[in-house]
């Protein structure tokens, strides 16, 4: 039934390949009797061993053999097809196999470094072998799906990482959109007082600082002709697939709509509202967050500087900071740390001590984290200005008479602290951004345990996923200088692709057998994607399934869905996994 | 099955890992040298929600001991929800097991990230230990396949088959065509040109043609030949060659439910068939009247997700024959009749089951067998007799007994309440046209309707067909059928549409849930199991909870 064997008279051929990866593998595993009792048959053609297959001489080896002998298809114990898999592969289709028609089986890591008993190992290896011969027997092959690019962009949010990844793409010549959902651009960074640890303003822009020299800066957005900037607005929809997507946007002149080949998600967070833990106390005026704080310190910088609590106006002597406030805290708030807020509370309580010098301040932390290049040197210093770090969690704010306590366990000297003060300032920590939910819904993008936006690997800044990428702290809290290098790292990936124009890759996805299908919906149902519609074939008169490849993850969950079997995917066919299946499970026949 | 160094029984393993985080885990394993038993064996697959039930109970077919399916962390599926899905998936498929008498611990998931690797290893420990114990299972398929038959023994036997069911004499009328429910909804598909295509003898057709599977033996056409071609025999006889020429059935629930019927020919599990016997329901191990339940139980756990609750059809039989002063034996043991795997293809099985059910209902010493299931009565009245010879036992289709408890005055007319609903009959296929039985529906529903009774348009040998038989034919020309048939009773007024076969509910309830290019408004019928509904009237049973489809958890 199959088309695209190599062979001239178009029978399956299957050549079987043994690894020893330069002894990981044949201390430990007898290969030669598995090769032996792998008899060759019309149907596999050759069994051979090499040293190591996925080096250059192995690589030459398999060419030699796929240019001498007479197969289309390849089975191969060795390593992990997910890694040198792709090597040897790669080497074969240079010769002119397709990649579609090879199955690897891992008998290295699954064998010889799992089971110490040799024999043991090597009889589980001989039937893994054999599970990936009969696999590849059922084999089909196939082309890779082409997908063109459209060489423009949509950047969801107008923060810093918004607007970086916006001018990065703008700047090789592509049309950016971005879509922010306020009056201007800027987001977090730009409403801040002062950003840390550097100590520079954060706010001006009238002058050139050091700060503002590596920073993206709202105007050279506005004025980039490349870069449309939609205020105000949000996204309403996303349809369409990898390199080409249709989105419609809500802004306050109406629908825009616009076509795009790559996106970039940089939501940002929102901060935790403290008055879901409510010893806190976050009701009374003078108990403030970290965000309050920096809109307090804007505001009276303009009226002449120092700083006055909300209540009465008056001067606090006492300021106590409690860090972790909604962070690391899994019963109350969220379990992950918050990243920033160590640093910019300790940056906090410095300016404020340049301004009210006889100030008492205490930062309240469970222990301090600052990952960052400068931030033992800076909490040193901090130190040497005489801020009180205690070390505990708080474990109440207490009023009394209208006046504030903090009752604090001090771990390192084992008091019980009950200090009075006069302002309380909540390091609150950060969530996604209200509404990223929808966003990832509409983007099919995973998100993690935090609820943050996760990626495809956590090694890499913004690997790509179909053309569209999560940066800043729309991946988890983080600093300005981390977000704006994801924020480049999108780009010159985003960048990367719409130069090529085009992209390649595997068809592991989903078809439909449309004489099979009842056009029940329940694939189209199950998928995640949206990957699937039921359209009416006219001239059949029937409404099938009908999937778009371009959207299509390959997960599977279509077809186990569905009751007929009519929806397959690729490369992972019923046959195809019951053909192995069926063979690991059979007694070899030299086993007696 | 395997034996370990010692003779020790060791059992087979096969893991479903997804490529992200099973699979990753199971290498990070290795790389560590952490040591696991070799009894495990690895499927890669791309998520763990695209391991199909069908898939699984090969793999218990084909010798595994255990399936374990190890995927990403609950929430953090890598495809967003496949592990939560598989999850649903093997709950459904353990219901199965049990049913079945496999032992449901046999099914495990686990949710492992890809750094976990002690977590893995732990998992398989475990589970490798908790499979040993368990122990061994039977042999749960034929010793040896046979060898594929060749091209030229094919051709005779093909020959053969046309000459047995008369289909030589066939004159090209086009009769069979104009009744054949399938032709008229796709025009492609002639019951004429099957046997035209075999008659040129072309073997390889047989493997490829799909119309000896999309045929489901209505036997319109059987009814309607001038000549007597006996189409649903010859079908019958061509798809049994077909398999034995090396074609696979193209099954619905990717063969699950064959998988399910060949172990039970193969293999004596202790099976669970009867959790449906609630305490005061009066059954025997002995006695003369032997009820035959069939797959009933079985169909419930793998229809879940449908709750469609077909196990009331044998509580509902047995409380009528309880009214009546009947004490009927039901077995635990009971198999299988065989029916789908007669009409696919596979006759030796459908032979291992036929003697077994036998032999069973010989040893209960029973003279008289009901049955709920025009397909099982079927399979015995026609396939065991014409195999077997008559039997001493007589078969009688709840219909009929029904009839006759109140012939005898063992149910009086008075006892049923009149139906406050209008309701429709649909003749089952197996019931109709296979085995006769018209009447006795007819008169029971009259006989409680009031006037509430409506019959069909096509209906008793006319009757169309729910669209599927033998679970081996479904598309989407299928489903336009069913369509048709649930806007026929509509039109006519019926509230509910009454059937005895509950595979004819299975498939309707499909049309009714499924994606329909007609208004709601035009199939919106009840689908109710006759006896069910006779429970019902005679206050046997209590009216269903008006439950929406959906979840009510
Ligand atoms: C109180 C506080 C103090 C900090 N201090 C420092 C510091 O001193 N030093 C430092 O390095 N870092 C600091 N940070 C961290 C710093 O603010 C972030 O690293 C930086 O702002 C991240 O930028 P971003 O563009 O990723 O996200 P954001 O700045 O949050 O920007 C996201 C933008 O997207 C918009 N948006 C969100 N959702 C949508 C939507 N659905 N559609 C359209 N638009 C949307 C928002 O309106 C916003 O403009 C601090 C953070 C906080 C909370
Ligand atoms: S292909 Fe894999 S098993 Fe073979 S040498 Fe390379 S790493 Fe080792
Ligand atoms: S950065 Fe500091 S204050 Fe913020 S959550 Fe982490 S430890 Fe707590
Ligand atoms: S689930 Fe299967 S039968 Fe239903 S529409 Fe999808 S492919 Fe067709
Ligand atoms: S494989 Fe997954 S993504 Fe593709 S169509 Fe099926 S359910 Fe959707
Ligand atoms: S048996 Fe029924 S479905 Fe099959 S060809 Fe005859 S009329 Fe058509």
């Amino acid at each position: 039934m199959e088309e695209g064997s190599q062979a001239t008279d178009g029978k399956k051929r299957v050549a079987a390949y043994l690894c020893g990866c330069r002894g990981a593998i044949s201390r430990h595993i007898d290969l030669e009797s598995i090769a032996k009792e792998l008899s060759i048959s019309p149907e596999i053609v050759t069994v051979a061993m090499h040293d190591a297959l996925c080096s250059r001489d192995g690589q030459k080896f398999l060419k030699e053999e796929r240019a001498s002998k007479n197969f289309d298809r390849v089975a191969v114990a060795a390593c992990s097809p997910n890694i040198q898999g792709l090597i040897i592969s790669r080497a074969l289709e240079e010769e002119g196999m397709n990649r579609y028609l090879f199955e690897q089986v891992n008998i290295r890591e699954q064998c010889a470094w799992s089971h110490a008993d040799r024999d043991e190992a090597t009889k589980k290896a001989s039937k893994l072998i054999r599970g990936a011969i009969a696999r590849t027997m059922e084999l089909e092959a196939l082309e890779d799906i082409e997908v063109p690019i459209l060489p423009s962009a949509l950047v969801i949010g107008g923060g810093v990482t918004g607007m970086q990844a916006a001018l990065d793409i703008a700047s090789e010549g592509f049309k950016v959109h971005i879509v922010e959902r306020s009056d201007e651009l800027g987001g977090r960074a730009y409403k801040l007082s002062m950003t840390f640890p550097t100590h520079n303003c954060g706010i001006c822009c009238m002058q050139y600082c050091k700060e503002c020299v590596f920073t993206p800066k709202i105007e050279d957005v506005h004025q980039n002709e490349n870069i449309e900037v939609l205020l105000n607005s949000e996204v309403e929809e996303i349809t369409g697939g990898f390199g080409d997507r249709h989105i419609k946007i809500k802004t306050p002149d109406g629908t825009v709509e616009f076509d795009v080949g790559t996106i970039i998600v940089a939501t940002g967070t929102k901060t935790f509202d403290p008055s879901r833990i409510l010893e806190l106390r976050y009701e009374n005026k003078d108990v403030i967050t970290t965000v309050e704080l920096e809109q307090l310190i804007v505001e009276q910088r303009d009226k002449g500087g120092g700083l006055k609590r909300p209540s009465d106006g008056k001067v606090p002597e006492t300021i106590n900071f409690i860090q972790c406030v909604g962070s690391r805290d899994k019963v109350k708030g969220n379990l992950h740390c918050s990243l920033v807020c160590c640093t910019y509370a300790i940056g906090q309580a410095r300016e404020i001590k340049k301004v009210l010098p006889d100030a008492e301040i205490y930062i309240h932390y469970i222990d301090l984290r600052g990952p960052y290049r400068g931030f033992e040197e800076f909490y040193d210093q901090a130190k040497g200005e005489g801020i009180n770090f205690v070390r505990g969690r708080v474990s109440e704010v207490v009023e009394d008479h209208g006046k504030l306590f903090i009752r604090a366990l001090d771990t390192d000297s084992g008091d019980l602290l009950n200090i009075p003060t006069d302002l309380v300032v909540l390091a609150v920590g950060q969530e996604p951004a209200d509404g990223s939910d929808v966003i990832s819904k509409m983007l099919h993008i995973q998100t993690d345990i935090d609820k943050f936006m996760k990626d495809i690997n956590p090694m890499f800044p913004s690997e790509f996923r179909r053309g569209v990428y999560v940066a800043g702290t729309a991946q988890g809290p983080k600093g300005i200088r981390y977000s704006i290098e994801d924020a480049k790292a999108a780009a010159a990936s985003a960048i990367d692709l719409m130069q090529k124009g085009k992209i390649k890759f595997p068809r592991i996805v989903a078809f439909v057998d449309e004489e099979r299908c009842r056009g029940c919906g329940r694939c189209r149902d199950a998928c995640e994607y949206e990957a699937i519609t039921l359209e009416e074939d006219k001239e059949k008169g029937v409404t099938v399934s009908k999937v778009d490849e371009i959207i299509c993850e390959g997960c599977g969950a279509c077809a186990a869905a569905c009751c007929n079997k009519a929806i397959m995917i690729n490369t992972f066919k019923r046959e195809q996994v019951e053909a192995q299946i069926r063979a690991l499970l059979q007694e070899a026949e030299a086993d007696g | 099955m395997a034996e370990g160094k010692g003779g020790s029984f060791e059992p087979e393993i096969i893991a479903f890992t997804c490529t992200w985080c099973g699979y990753p885990s199971a290498n990070l394993a290795g790389i560590n040298k952490i040591e696991y038993p070799p009894n495990v064996k690895i499927i890669r697959v791309m998520c763990s929600g695209s391991v199909e039930s069908c898939v699984i109970m090969d793999a218990f077919e084909n010798g595994a001991h255990g399936v374990i399916i190890i995927g990403c962390l609950m929430d953090n599926c890598h495809y967003v929800s496949g592990n939560k899905k598989a999850e649903e998936r093997v709950e459904a498929l353990k219901e199965l097991f049990d049913v079945m008498g496999l032992d449901s611990k046999r099914l495990r998931t686990e949710w492992i990230n890809a750094s976990e690797r002690t977590k893995f290893a732990k998992a398989v420990n475990e589970f490798v230990d908790e499979v040993r114990a368990l122990g061994p299972l039977p042999q749960m398929k034929k010793a040896r396949e046979a060898e594929p038959r060749t091209a030229e023994q094919t051709k005779e036997k093909v020959k053969q088959i046309i000459e047995d069911t008369s289909a030589f004499d066939c004159v090209e009328c086009g009769k069979c065509t104009t009744v054949c429910p399938i032709a008229t909804f796709d025009p492609n598909f002639a019951p004429r040109t099957i046997v035209l295509r075999a008659m040129e003898g072309i073997v390889e057709n047989i493997a490829t043609d799909r119309d000896i599977w999309t045929c489901f033996a209505c036997e319109q056409c059987n009814a309607m030949c001038p000549y007597k071609v006996d189409y649903s025999g010859f079908i019958r006889g061509m798809r049994e060659e077909a398999v034995k020429y090396g074609a696979a059935p193209l099954c619905s629930q990717g063969g699950l439910i064959h998988s399910v019927q060949r172990i039970m020919a193969n293999a004596d599990l202790n099976q669970n068939r009867l959790a449906w016997v609630k305490d005061d329901l009066k059954v025997a191990d002995k006695g003369d009247v032997f009820y035959f339940v069939g797959c009933l139980p079985h169909y419930d756990a793998i229809f879940k997700d449908r709750r469609l609750r077909l196990k009331d059809i044998c509580e509902s039989a047995v409380r009528i024959m309880n009214k009546a002063g009947i004490t009927p034996v039901v077995s635990n043991d009971e198999k299988c009749c065989g029916h789908d795997l007669n009409w696919t293809g596979n006759e030796s099985d459908f032979e291992k089951l036929m003697e077994y059910n036998v032999d069973l209902i010989k040893k209960s010493g029973a003279k008289k067998v009901v049955f709920t299931c025009p397909e099982c009565y079927r399979t015995f009245n026609s396939d065991y007799q014409d195999l077997l010879g008559d039997f001493e036992f007589e078969l009688v289709h709840i219909s009929d007994f029904v009839k006759q408890l109140m012939d005898s005055g063992d149910i009086g007319a008075d006892d049923f309440s009149k139906t406050p609903y209008k309701f429709a009959y649909h003749d089952s296929c197996r019931l109709g046209r296979h085995s006769g039985i018209y009447d006795s529906p007819r008169q029971l529903a009259e006989g409680f309707s009031g006037d509430n009774y409506i019959e069909m348009e096509r209906t008793k040998d006319k009757a169309v067909c729910c669209g599927v038989s033998a679970w081996a034919n479904c598309n989407a020309q299928v489903k336009k059928m069913q369509i048709d048939r649930l806007q026929e009773a509509k039109k006519l007024g019926a509230d509910k549409l009454l059937m005895f076969c509950p595979k004819c509910q299975v498939h309707f309830d499909c049309a009714l849930r499924d994606e329909i290019p007609v208004d709601r408004s035009e199939v919106d019928i009840e689908i109710e199991d006759f006896t069910v509904a006779m429970a019902r009237l005679l206050s046997l049973m209590e009216e269903p909870k008006k439950e929406p489809t959906g979840t009510d958890e």
